[in-house]
C-alpha cells in the first residue's frame, strides 16, 4: 500500500513556479530516490511533503489521508515523518542522548527512563551510544548525521526523509553514510531521499524519480534512467559518471 | 498660546535662568569629558600594546581597576579625600579628572577589543616595511580601531551625558541640580522629574541621530 | 577608629550593596526577558511599542530615573519603598539593556535547528521554550555577566534615597573620622573586591555548565 501518494502538486512564488505538477507514490518499505539538477525543485518537493512549505495545489496522501486539506493536524504529520536534513540540525546545546531524547519526552510524552531507552537503543543501531554525553560540537560530520538519524528513527516514524544527506561530507564520510543508509534501506525503512548523488541513489533505492524544471521527468530503476543513451537531459545530469 | 494654559511650564519659565545656565554647565561637561576620555583612551590604548611587559600590567591594571569600580566612588575619594592633603580644586576640575580616568579606562578596553579583530598581517608588513612601532601606531593602528570602535565610543559619549547627572552630588551645579532646586521650590517633584528625564532623553537623541551620520562617514568600504 | 574598624562598618554596608544587586539583576533578567521574547513573538505594533519603550529606558539617566520613582511617584499617591525604587529605575534601565543583549543572541540561533523543531512537530512555543530561549541564554553568558557589573557600580546611588548600604556608610564614616582619602579608597578596593567576586563566581558557573565548543560559532 502506498503511504504516499503525490498527485499534481504545484509550488508557486508568485510568478515563478518551482513544482510543476508533481506526480507519484511512495509504497511502504520501499525506497526512493529523487534526482536532478539543481534548481530542478526537489529540495521543495520534500518540504511540501512535510507541509514546512505549504503546497500551492495538488493533493498529497499521506497513510491515506488527504494532508492538503483544511484543518490538518500538521504537527501529528510531521512527528510522523523523520527528517534528515543536509547540515543535520541537530540542536547544539542539547547533548546527544538528549537531541534523541527530546521529541520523544516533549512530543509522545514518554516517561523519561523509557525516552532514553528507545533513545540509546536507536544510538545503538547506528553505533553512537557511546557518545551518548557528547555535544554536537564536539562530533565529525558522519557522527552528526548518525545522531540525526537516530533522533528521526526515534520517532518510530512511517517514513525517512532525506535531504542531501551526503553533500556536507567529506569523502570518507560519504561512504560511511551510504553504507549507513544502505542498511536501513535493507531492513526496509521506507526512505525518500533528495539527492544528486548517484552512488547513493544507487546504493539505497530501487526507483528514481527524475525531476527537471520542476517536473517528473522520468520514473525508473537507476539501471535504466543510466541506460537511457542519447537523452539529452539524462545525460546532461549523469554527465560522464555512469 | 501663552504659558499660562501650561501651569507647569509656566512654573519652570520662572527658573529660566538657572535652568538654561545648568544646561549650559551640563553640556560644558559632557563635551570636556568625551574629548579628554577619548584623548586618554587613545594614550591607553597605546600603551596597553606596549612591548615592555611591566608597561601593559600596569595599563591593564587600571583599566580593571577604573572598569571594576564605581565612578562616584573615586568622585568622593577626589572630593572629600584631597582636601586632607591641602589640595582644594573646584567641583568642575575634580569631575574632569575622575570622568576623564573613568571613560579613558573604558575607551581603551574598546581600542583593545577592536584591535583584536585587526588583520595582524597588515601590522606586520607595516613594519616590514621599515616603519617604526609609533609610526605603525598612529598610522594603521589607531586609526583603524577607532574606526571600528565608533559605535562603541559614540555609545560611551551617551554614557558621558547620562553620568553627567551624579556630578550634583560633589556640589558640581549642573542641569539635574538645577532641576532639584525648581523640585523643592515648586513642590512639582513628579512633573520636573519627568520632564528633567525628558531633556536628557532629548538630548541623548540629538548624540545618537549623530552618531548614525558619523558612522556612515567613517565606515570603511569591505570592513564589519 | 582603625582601619580594621571602618573596614568592618563598611562590610555591614556590603550586606546592602548585594541586596541591592541582586535585587535589580532580578528584575533586569524578568524585564529583559519579557521584552526580548514579547519582540520575537508579537507583532509589528507591540515590537514597535517596546522599541520605544527601550530607547526611553536607556536614554534617561539612571539618577533621574530613580528620582522620578521615589520622589515624584508619591506626588501622584504612589509610595514607593527605596529597594523598590531602585529596582524601578536601576532594574528596568538593566532590563532594557538585558533586552538588546537577549535579541542578538536570539539572532544568533541558528535557524536550521529551528527548521528541524519545526520539521519534527514542535509548535513555534515549543521551538522557543526548548530550542530558542535555552540557546539564546547560553549566548547570552557574556553579556548578562557585564550588564551584572554595571549594576553592581550603579548601586552606590541607593544611598541617594537612604538604603544604608557600602556608600551611605562610607560617609557617615567620613563625616565622623574627616578621613576620606583613607575610606573611599577602602570602599574603592572594597567594590573592586566584590566585583572580581561576582566574575570569578559567574565565571565558575559558567565552566560547570559549558557546552564543549558552543561558544565557537
Amino acid at each position: 500500500m502506498a503511504i504516499l501518494e503525490v498527485r499534481n502538486l504545484v509550488k508557486s512564488y508568485g510568478e515563478k513556479t518551482i513544482l510543476d505538477g508533481v506526480s507519484f507514490e511512495l509504497e511502504e518499505g520501499e525506497a526512493k530516490v529523487i534526482m536532478g539538477p539543481s534548481g530542478c525543485g526537489k529540495s521543495t518537493l520534500l518540504r511540501c511533503l512535510n507541509l514546512l512549505i505549504e503546497p500551492s495545489s495538488g493533493e498529497i496522501r499521506f497513510d491515506g489521508e488527504d494532508v492538503t486539506r483544511e484543518g490538518v493536524d500538521v504537527r501529528a504529520l510531521r512527528s510522523r515523518i523523520g527528517f534528515v536534513f543536509q547540515n543535520f540540525a541537530l540542536y547544539r546545546h542539547l547533548s546527544v542522548l538528549d537531541n534523541v531524547t527530546l521529541a520523544l519526552r516533549r512530543l509522545k510524552k514518554l516517561p523519561r527512563r523509557e525516552a532514553e531507552e528507545r533513545a540509546l537503543h536507536e544510538l545503538d543501531r547506528m553505533e553512537m551510544a557511546e557518545k551518548r554525553d557528547a555535544y554536537p560540537a564536539a562530533l565529525s560530520g558522519g557522527q552528526m548525521q548518525r545522531v540525526a538519524i537516530a533522533r528521526a528513527l526515534a520517532m518510530d516514524p512511517k517514513v525517512l526523509f532525506f535531504d542531501e544527506p551526503t553533500s556536507a561530507l567529506d569523502p570518507i564520510m560519504v561512504r560511511e553514510v551510504v553504507t549507513l543508509i544502505n542498511q536501513l534501506y535493507l531492513e526496509n525503512v521506507t526512505i525518500l531521499c533528495v539527492t544528486h548523488d548517484l552512488c547513493l541513489a544507487r546504493y539505497i533505492s530501487d526507483r528514481v524519480v527524475f525531476l527537471d524544471h520542476g517536473r517528473v521527468y522520468a520514473e525508473d530503476l537507476v539501471e535504466n534512467l543510466l541506460g537511457r543513451e542519447g537523452d539529452p537531459v539524462i545525460d546532461e545530469f549523469f554527465g560522464g559518471e555512469g | 498660546m501663552s504659558l499660562e494654559a501650561f501651569p507647569f511650564f509656566a512654573d519652570l519659565g520662572a527658573y529660566a535662568p538657572e535652568i538654561l545656565k545648568g544646561l549650559r554647565n551640563t553640556i560644558l561637561l559632557s563635551v570636556t569629558i568625551t574629548l579628554t576620555g577619548l584623548l586618554g583612551g587613545i594614550a591607553v590604548f597605546g600603551l596597553a600594546l606596549s612591548p615592555s611587559r611591566i608597561i601593559r600590567f600596569i595599563t591593564q591594571s587600571y583599566i580593571s581597576l577604573f572598569i571594576g569600580t564605581p565612578l562616584i566612588v573615586f568622585l568622593f575619594l577626589l572630593y572629600y579625600g584631597l582636601p586632607q592633603l591641602g589640595l582644594t580644586l573646584s567641583p568642575f576640575v575634580i569631575a574632569v579628572f575622575g570622568f576623564t580616568l573613568n571613560v579613558s579606562a573604558y575607551n581603551a578596553r574598546y581600542l583593545t577589543i577592536a584591535y583584536k579583530g585587526l588583520d595582524q598581517a597588515e601590522l606586520e608588513s607595516a613594519r616590514a616595511q621599515g616603519f617604526s612601532r609609533f609610526q605603525v601606531f598612529r598610522l594603521i593602528t589607531a586609526p583603524q580601531s577607532l574606526r571600528m570602535s565608533v559605535p562603541a565610543l559614540t555609545n560611551q559619549a551617551i554614557q558621558n551625558l547620562k553620568d553627567s547627572s551624579i556630578v550634583f552630588l560633589i556640589q558640581y551645579i549642573e542641569f539635574f541640580a538645577q532641576m532639584q532646586e525648581v523640585a523643592s521650590r515648586t513642590f512639582l517633584f513628579f512633573k520636573t522629574y519627568l520632564f528633567t528625564a525628558f531633556v536628557y532623553l532629548l538630548l541623548v537623541s540629538i548624540i545618537v541621530l549623530a552618531a548614525r551620520q558619523l558612522e556612515r562617514k567613517v565606515a570603511i568600504p569591505g570592513m564589519g | 577608629m582603625s582601619f580594621v574598624d571602618i573596614l568592618a562598618t563598611l562590610l555591614r554596608g556590603a550586606g546592602y550593596t548585594l541586596l541591592i544587586t541582586l535585587a535589580c539583576a532580578a528584575t533586569a533578567l524578568v524585564v529583559g526577558l519579557v521584552i526580548a521574547i514579547a519582540r520575537e513573538l508579537g507583532g509589528a505594533f507591540l515590537s514597535a511599542a517596546l522599541w520605544a519603550l527601550v530607547y526611553v529606558l536607556r536614554g534617561v539617566p539612571m539618577l533621574v530615573l530613580l528620582f522620578v520613582v521615589f520622589f515624584g511617584l508619591p506626588g501622584i499617591g504612589l509610595d514607593v519603598p527605596p529597594l523598590v525604587a531602585m529596582m524601578l529605575s536601576l532594574g528596568l534601565i538593566s532590563g532594557a539593556y538585558l533586552s538588546e543583549v537577549f535579541r542578538g543572541a536570539f539572532a544568533a540561533v541558528n535557524s536550521n535547528e529551528l527548521l528541524a523543531a519545526k520539521a519534527m512537530g514542535f509548535t513555534q512555543f515549543e521551538t522557543l521554550r526548548l530550542i530558542k530561549i535555552p540557546q539564546m541564554l547560553r549566548f547570552s553568558v557574556p553579556g548578562m555577566v557585564n550588564e551584572l557589573t554595571t549594576i553592581l557600580k550603579y548601586s552606590p546611588f541607593a544611598y541617594t534615597v537612604g538604603i544604608p548600604e557600602i556608600t551611605k556608610q562610607a560617609m557617615a564614616l567620613v563625616a565622623t573620622t574627616m578621613r576620606g582619602l583613607e575610606i573611599y579608597a577602602a570602599i574603592g578596593l572594597l567594590y573592586f573586591g566584590i566585583y572580581w567576586l561576582l566574575l570569578s563566581a559567574v565565571r565558575l558557573v559558567e565552566k560547570r555548565y559549558a557546552i564543549l565548543g558552543f561558544a565557537e560559532e
